[in-house]
């Protein structure tokens, strides 16, 4: 009889079983990254004690999965595993959860009712439960039924500054109606509270506008992850693919978005990166127009940037960067500044996204 | 009767069936997974409509994996998940078995 138990990796043996596992299964990155995120682990075990299948937990979302073939039936270590993964979850109060898992395996999670998100050439990723994709998009709000240009601006906006009102307001001009995703992952300076206030109170003239959370399917930590991490370009070439591609076939084709409206991008290597994925997977069904940045002031050429502001909120020099701010977020920025530069003191770093 | 949270019931192990259930406001909106829903899909929600029924629920989002489960461990499964769904574990309704 086989027995599934939970698996603790804090133990040295049990962690050096388990990489040789599924080292054996073809499964090698042991970053210290991808460990640090694992929650749970449970492992399966046959008769004379040996490791054949195993799975863990990172948030919402399953890892390292792999169940060996030899013995009984591999898909029923594999619906077992799941099965245990997810009840696990069910008990925490998490009911909807992800996998990034490679081409081959797509059809075993369709089986165990997953529904694929996203594809590309390296890999996929699926979702299951609930709330799910689809009451994603029916929380949103409504556009107009006489809206066709429909345009689409994905902002981390941390903080809100002219240089994202010049894109949204950009947008807006050229288009009946602009939907606005903030970036839901809470990993900035500003959290995601604040900064979709900001965005909503500095947009809030502007009729054919409306703002939103982009939930857990644009540039999240699940999407995306590469965008809060540091990470090799081969990955984020391979991340920033697959968030394009979720975008489009999840969020564009069903919201009828015609377009996607981001800034020219002269600083961060990894934002340019993403604008070229966008680039190669959104047209031709989605436009990519791609918005030369707002410079700061005629003499000083200097592209408009949220990490300006973050930096000047560290120094405690706001008069530097008032007229990059507009007023909604100045004001809110220099009625808390003690409070953010308090966060900066705990470590929350400034340098990245 | 109102759901007051999301419930999972049940496996994906051979011959068992995953129930979930979350709020919704249109009806029971059932959705089946099954490699026969083909033969039983229709006698698989009916079963299971009937269980929500009993406990007087209307409007759910139903998400069911089905591997192969007899008539019997599909409705007990979907009494599991309406008595979590409901918050009600500790007070079982013997009338609806």
């Amino acid at each position: 009889m086989e027995t599934i138990q939970e698996i603790y990796l804090t133990n040295p043996a049990t962690k050096k079983d388990w990489q040789r596992f599924l080292t054996s299964q073809g499964l090698a990155n042991f970053s210290d990254q991808e460990l640090a995120a694992i929650d749970k682990t449970f492992a399966i075990y046959d008769d004379q004690d040996q490791m054949v299948g195993t799975g863990s937990i990172a948030g919402q979302t399953l890892k390292y999965l792999a169940v060996a073939a030899a013995g009984t039936s591999k898909g029923a270590r594999f619906n077992r595993l799941v099965s245990t993964l997810e009840t696990t979850l069910s008990q925490d109060g998490i009911f909807h959860l992800f996998v990034f898992t490679k081409l081959q395996y797509e059809q075993s999670f369709i089986h165990v009712g997953f529904t694929t998100l996203a594809k590309t050439n390296a890999g996929l990723i699926l979702e299951k439960g609930l709330p799910n994709v689809a009451s994603f998009l029916a929380a949103l709000p409504q556009k107009p039924a006489s809206a066709k240009q429909v345009a689409a601006v994905v902002l981390n906006a941390n903080p809100f500054t002219k240089g994202h009102r010049y894109l949204v307001e950009t947008a807006a001009q050229k288009n009946d109606f602009v939907y606005v995703f903030v970036v839901e992952e809470d990993q900035s300076l500003f959290t995601t509270e604040e900064r979709l206030r900001l965005v909503q109170e500095g947009t809030s003239d502007l009729v054919n506008v409306v703002v939103a959370t982009g939930g857990p399917y644009m540039v999240s930590s699940l999407s995306f992850p590469a965008y809060f991490l540091k990470d090799d370009s081969q990955r984020v070439s391979y991340q920033t693919r697959l968030d394009a591609t979720l975008f489009k076939e999840q969020i564009a084709k069903p919201l009828g978005i015609t377009s996607r409206y981001v800034g020219t991008e002269p600083l961060s290597q990894t934002t340019n990166q993403y604008n070229q994925a966008l680039q190669e997977v959104l047209p031709p069904e989605v436009q990519v127009e791609l918005i030369p940045r707002m410079k700061e002031s005629a003499e000083n050429q200097q592209v408009i940037s949220a990490r300006t502001v973050r930096k000047a909120i560290q120094t405690g020099q706001i008069q530097d960067v008032t007229d990059i701010l507009p007023a909604t977020s100045l004001s809110f920025i220099e009625k808390y500044l003690t409070d953010l530069q308090a966060r900066i003191k705990k470590g929350q770093k400034i340098d990245g996204n | 009767m109102e759901i007051k949270k999301t419930a999972l019931a049940g496996t994906l192990e051979s011959s068992d069936v995953q129930i979930m259930v979350s709020q919704g406001t249109n009806g029971l909106e059932f959705d089946l997974v099954s490699d026969v829903a083909k033969q039983f899909g229709e006698q698989i929600q009916a079963t299971i409509e009937d269980v929500f029924a009993a406990y007087d629920i209307h409007n759910a989002v139903i998400k069911v994996v089905d591997q192969g489960a007899l008539d019997p461990v599909i409705k007990s499964r979907a009494i599991t998940v309406c008595q979590r769904a409901l918050d009600q574990v500790d007070q079982p309704r013997w009338e609806v078995l």
